[in-house]
């Protein structure tokens, strides 16, 4: 049979259309933080409507780690498109036209923009109070700061940092950034939203969260979650972009002034004021014996999570839970802290929060290692952690992998013929903890089986895989298993579609379904829960129940002219424990690798008070089949080990084993992306020093 | 995308084109490949209510070759490129033109349109420039020529009037030497940051710098001072005021300015 | 304006403002969502249909320079196409969304150049975004597809 793919046929959520729907368009603000003083739709014609703050001023605040999102702003714009009103008419071109007719007043207020100025005495303050959300995605102790724009502050506290450093022999001290990013999936975000005779709320719509879905909207709306209804239908990528509500609050509040259903499909220039990922600026302390020891470490994280909290708080904290590093350090205190700005909302992105702190970690390690006058591969195995070893968080570490990639890895870039313009990164990235995982496998007349299951595919091949894995326990073939749309009306509940958990999740939940399915004959129903969490004040506890292991090397050339840079070789290796589907292994390592690259070398949202200028795909690049060198990748596997998840392990590694290779030169990259004009400013840093130390030698 | 249908003006010969385009003026979009136009239509910066469109004019889509290599408005990106003769006769043109943004985006993008449009970003007019190529401009009192670095006068301003056409680049043949370096700093497939492009024609040099301000960078009396290519180059990297983008700042470009414009200048000695 | 398309092979005759982009008309009056938008400036190549043999960006070519033109969309190729087939075998996709407009890109590229280096691959198929990155196997299919038009033409 034809892949739907290769003929096109695939419907993704943006064709989806039901009897008499019409489409919206979103009224967004020019302004990064404004008071809306009036909305006038006179101009409109016949034929439209027109949502205003005043629709919706029954609806409840949502938001699904803090609660401080309304279906348009009340009254105050907080950042470049934060919607203030909605058109509606029955054709797209129709309400595209609509928009323009749209006429509002604003009175500008002060905004505040970057980290920096964001956390300074007397910032503006994007929201006064900070509301901890009763979705169940805040489930990890929020720790909001009233009255200053830190909307969570996470920590880690582990051992006696001071006492620590006064050990070593060597301390290091760096300050790392990253820049925001876009998710570009190819299908932007699509929603349908329709309330159906007897009062329920149904919505068609690309999201990685239908179950977090629900729950907002119900909040939203003031109903029971049974009367609201998700189905997802397949997603054209996500990336992490299409989590927690997005469009749905504002179809569902349209389709309800309107009286009839309501299609929204966003224009690629508003991708960039929907979600994007979280700059960042960490700052890394870590000090070693003279023998390559560590013995302690600290690191200050901040996220910017723009305007709205998201999951900013959740980002935040995996960036400080995974900056300690595989490395047994008996010394570590992290500060993690997510941070209101006037910018577009930022969230869940591949490596959620991760990748940035692995970047500064590991960029750290090769600056030590330098110091030290240490391999940086030696430096890393002598401190890596193993199997039977706690890490920061106070958990033990078991089915321990990291040696073995960072071994292939470091082999695969051939470390050991010279190090010269090679680098080497290793990394632990978590999962959702805790998280709930359930899935009903059908027995169906015709003796084929339906899997009812939450998780949403956008590409990450998750419902094959887990149709594989249902028809391996069933004893039948692939195809003689089907897989409908999520639908919470149907589908039993599933925390979520991220952090690489699917397959894991449903790996272990459907062995108890096609057990129970065996006994009932009709219908099984099976369900996996991982307890955990953190202390939000020690960041003691389990910080994820199943820990992604990798590493990555990466051989590059640099024209130090120009700082323009070739990388010539990336290799990443990764734990797979046991590879389901192996052909859509390798993808999303590719995948990811490829992602990486983008973040490593160009992918930058450039902001100018708050507005984005870069938002379109000729001045924001992604990498296209050009851009890539040698990809090598391998997935290990190990006898009787469990399915790990593996969606992006091979993204937050790229980075820092690029610029390590960077390090090799004696140029100290601290900037993501590191593009060529970075590149030569830090040559330019590096022949000063040398200049710098040979007037010193000749005085 | 809203309002009234446009309309749609399809000429069959240059002389209906030439009328057409002198009745209606700049009230009349003229579209040739349509790549640059349909971006700004997208973007709603355009709503054109006639368009007078060129696809169906055979005098604009001739390549002649002579002494001088013609290009008719209407030719391709891709016809120029893959043209056996201009890969032989002019093969740094060729090899520019390969160069511009994607084989789709080269099928329709033509000689003529990327000069109207005179984008700060786009590949050609630099190399053109340094090739000494002149545009044709016909319309009612006639036929003018105008070399390409006096055509374009700013971003996206040029010197046609709004009752003429762009009907052809001629650009001269001979040359000893000739190059294009496209220095990029993102993707493989994003426009440049600075492109330098290089020829030599009876032992004159002529550099031109595209994609770093405005408008083509041409400095003849530079050129023409007998100077070494560092010399060249730090003049040029001095002269320029350049501009600012997601690919790089004034700073950055004016030292890549100074290594390219030297390693172009190089290339033609040893090309 | 009325315009005609020769679309997939069938003359199609629409009533259209000529300044409209022919992936508008395609997927709004002719119902063809496999043509898809992404970039909305010509650059990710979602949108590409062949239009007289020649590769095309659809949502930036107004409707009117199409008009009597061959225009093919993904339907207009046989599912047993090599290059399909390929596709599939190579499994050179991930989430669907770029492959209609990477099986035409690469058709397009294989009738012009029947066995292509790897430099050559990638520099015709360097205008189509996949942001889920599959361009590895997007190349084997590549390199696949060119193998078997050129067993099939052996055959032949």
């Amino acid at each position: 049979m034809a892949d739907p793919r290769s003929g096109g046929s695939l419907r993704y959520s943006q064709d989806v259309a039901v009897e008499g729907m019409w489409h919206a368009r979103i009224v967004r603000s020019p302004y990064a933080h404004a008071r809306v003083v009036s909305i006038d739709g006179s101009a409109l014609p016949e034929n439209t409507v027109l949502l205003t703050p005043d629709d919706v001023a029954d609806l409840s605040m949502y938001g699904c780690q803090i609660r401080d999102e309304a279906v348009l702003s009340r009254g105050e714009a907080r950042f470049v498109g934060d919607p203030v009103a909605v058109v509606a008419a029955p054709t797209r071109r129709l309400a595209d036209a609509a928009l323009a007719l749209v006429e509002v007043d604003y009175e500008e207020l002060p905004a505040v923009f970057g980290i920096e100025d964001a956390v300074a005495d007397g910032a503006v303050l994007v929201h006064e109070r900070h509301h901890v959300s009763e979705n169940d995605a805040a489930y990890f102790g929020i720790r909001p700061v009233d009255g200053s724009n830190v909307c969570h502050r996470f920590r880690i506290r582990h051992g006696d940092v001071e006492a620590g450093f006064a050990q070593a022999d060597v301390v290091v001290e760096e300050t790392f950034t990253t820049d925001g990013a876009a998710h570009v999936p190819m299908e932007p975000h699509a929603t349908l939203a329709r309330w159906t005779d007897d009062g329920r709320l149904e919505v068609w719509s690309g999201t990685q969260t239908p179950f977090n879905v629900r729950m907002d909207l119900a909040a939203i709306f003031g109903v029971d979650q049974s009367r609201v209804r998700v189905v997802c239908p397949p997603m054209g990528g996500s990336f992490g972009a299409k989590t927690f509500v997005r469009l749905e609050g504002l179809a569902a509040a349209t389709a309800r002034k309107a009286g009839r259903p309501i299609k929204m499909v966003l224009d690629r220039a508003e991708e960039w004021q929907t979600l994007n990922r979280h700059p960042s600026r960490i700052t890394v302390r870590l000090g070693a014996k003279a023998d390559g020891t560590l013995v302690a470490k600290t690191v200050t994280c901040h996220a910017d999570t723009g305007a709205y909290a998201d999951c900013g708080p959740g980002v935040a904290q995996k960036m400080g839970f995974a900056a300690p590093g595989p490395y047994r350090i008996p010394n570590v205190h992290v500060d993690s802290h997510c941070v209101y700005t006037n910018a577009p909302p930022n969230g869940a992105y591949r490596g959620y929060g991760q990748m940035q702190s692995i970047w500064a970690s590991e960029r750290t390690m090769d600056i030590m290692a330098d110091r030290l006058g240490i391999d940086p591969l030696e430096l890393r195995l002598k401190n890596l952690l193993r199997e039977g070893d706690a890490y920061a968080t106070g958990e033990v570490m078991h089915d321990v992998a990291f040696e073995e990639c960072l071994r292939n890895a470091a082999e695969a870039i051939g470390w050991n013929e010279g190090r010269e313009g090679k680098g080497l990164c290793v990394l632990m990235k978590g999962m959702q903890t805790p998280s709930r995982a359930s899935v009903a496998v059908d027995a169906l007349e015709d003796g084929t089986y339906r899997v009812r299951c939450a998780t949403v595919e956008m590409g990450q091949g998750a419902r094959y895989a887990i149709r594989t894995m249902a028809a391996e326990l069933l004893g039948v073939g692939v195809d003689d298993v089907s897989f409908p749309d999520p639908d919470t009306d149907v589908s039993p509940y599933d925390t979520r579609t991220t952090s690489s958990r699917s397959t894991h999740m449903m790996s272990r939940a459907l062995v108890e379904a096609v057990r129970n399915l065996r006994e009932d004959g009709r219908t099984g129903v099976g369900e996996v829960a991982d307890q955990g969490g953190l202390d939000p004040d020690t960041g003691q506890g389990i910080a994820s129940s199943h820990w992604h292991q990798g590493a990555a090397g990466a051989v590059v050339e640099v024209d130090e002219e120009t700082g323009s840079m070739k990388v010539r070789h990336v290799h990443a290796s990764v734990y797979a424990g046991k590879v389901v589907v192996r052909a859509a292994a390798e993808l999303q390592n590719e995948g990811s690798i490829i992602m990486g690259l983008g973040t490593s070398l160009f992918e930058s949202i450039d902001f100018a008070d708050g507005q984005v200028m870069n938002a379109n795909l000729s001045d924001y690049n992604v990498p296209s089949i050009t851009d890539l060198p040698r990809i090598t990748h391998d997935l290990v596997e190990r006898e009787g080990a469990p399915v790990h998840g593996l969606g992006e392990t091979a993204l937050p590694p790229i980075p820092a084993a690029i610029g390590n290779a960077l390090q090799s030169f004696g140029i100290r990259p601290r900037s993501l992306p590191m593009t060529p004009e970075r590149i030569l400013d830090a040559i330019d840093e590096r022949d000063a020093q040398a200049g710098t130390r040979e007037l010193e030698a000749a005085e | 995308m809203t309002g009234a249908a446009t309309h749609w003006h399809a000429p069959r010969s240059l002389r209906e084109a030439l009328d057409l385009r002198e009745d209606y003026g700049d009230e009349t979009v003229v579209v040739a490949g349509g790549t640059f136009l349909g971006v700004l239509i997208n973007n709603g910066v355009l709503a054109p209510e006639a368009m007078l469109s060129l696809r169906d004019v055979p005098e604009l889509r001739r390549i002649e070759i002579g002494r001088e290599l013609t290009l008719g408005a209407m030719v391709t990106h891709r016809e120029v490129e893959n043209h056996p003769e201009v890969r032989r006769l002019w093969p740094a043109l060729a090899h520019m033109f390969s160069l511009v943004a994607s084989p789709r985006i080269r099928n329709r993008a033509t000689v003529g349109g990327v000069l109207a449009d005179a984008d700060y970003a786009s590949d050609p007019p630099s190399m053109l420039a340094a090739l000494g190529a002149r545009v044709v401009l016909e319309g009612p009192r006639g036929r003018r020529e105008l070399p390409v670095e006096d055509f374009i006068l700013g971003l996206y301003e040029t010197a046609i009037g709004s009752d003429e056409l762009l009907t052809s680049v001629v650009v001269p043949g001979g040359h000893e030497a000739a190059v294009y370096r496209k220095f990029r700093t993102r993707s493989h497939e994003d426009r440049p940051c600075v492109s330098v492009a290089a020829a030599r024609h009876s032992g004159r040099l002529r550099v031109v710098v595209g994609a770093a301000a405005m408008q083509p960078q041409f400095f003849p009396d530079v050129c023409g001072m007998g100077a070494s290519p560092r010399e060249i180059a730090d003049e040029y990297a001095g002269r320029i005021d350049a501009l600012s983008d997601a690919r790089g700042s004034a700073e950055y470009r004016r030292r890549v300015v100074a290594v390219e414009v030297r390693r172009a200048i190089e290339e033609t000695h040893h090309g | 304006m009325n315009c005609t398309l020769h679309l997939n092979g069938t003359e199609t005759a629409l009533g259209v403002d000529g300044k409209d982009m022919l992936l508008n008309v395609l997927r709004d009056e002719v119902g063809l969502t496999s043509v898809r938008g992404t970039c909305g400036i010509g650059l990710c190549g979602t949108c590409t249909v062949i239009v007289d043999g020649q590769t095309t960006a659809s949502c930036i070519l107004p409707v009117g320079l199409a008009d009597g033109k061959e225009v093919t969309t993904i339907e207009g190729v046989p599912s047993d196409d090599p290059v399909k087939v390929a596709f599939e075998k190579a499994n050179a996709f991930q989430c669907g969304y770029c492959t209609p407009g990477m099986i035409l890109t690469a058709r397009a590229f294989l009738d012009e150049n029947p066995d292509p280096t790897d430099d050559e691959i990638a520099e015709a198929l360097a205008g189509n975004i996949c942001r889920c990155g599959c361009y590895v196997k997007i190349a084997d299919a590549v390199r696949l597809a060119a193998g078997m038009l050129r067993d099939e033409k052996v055959a032949a």
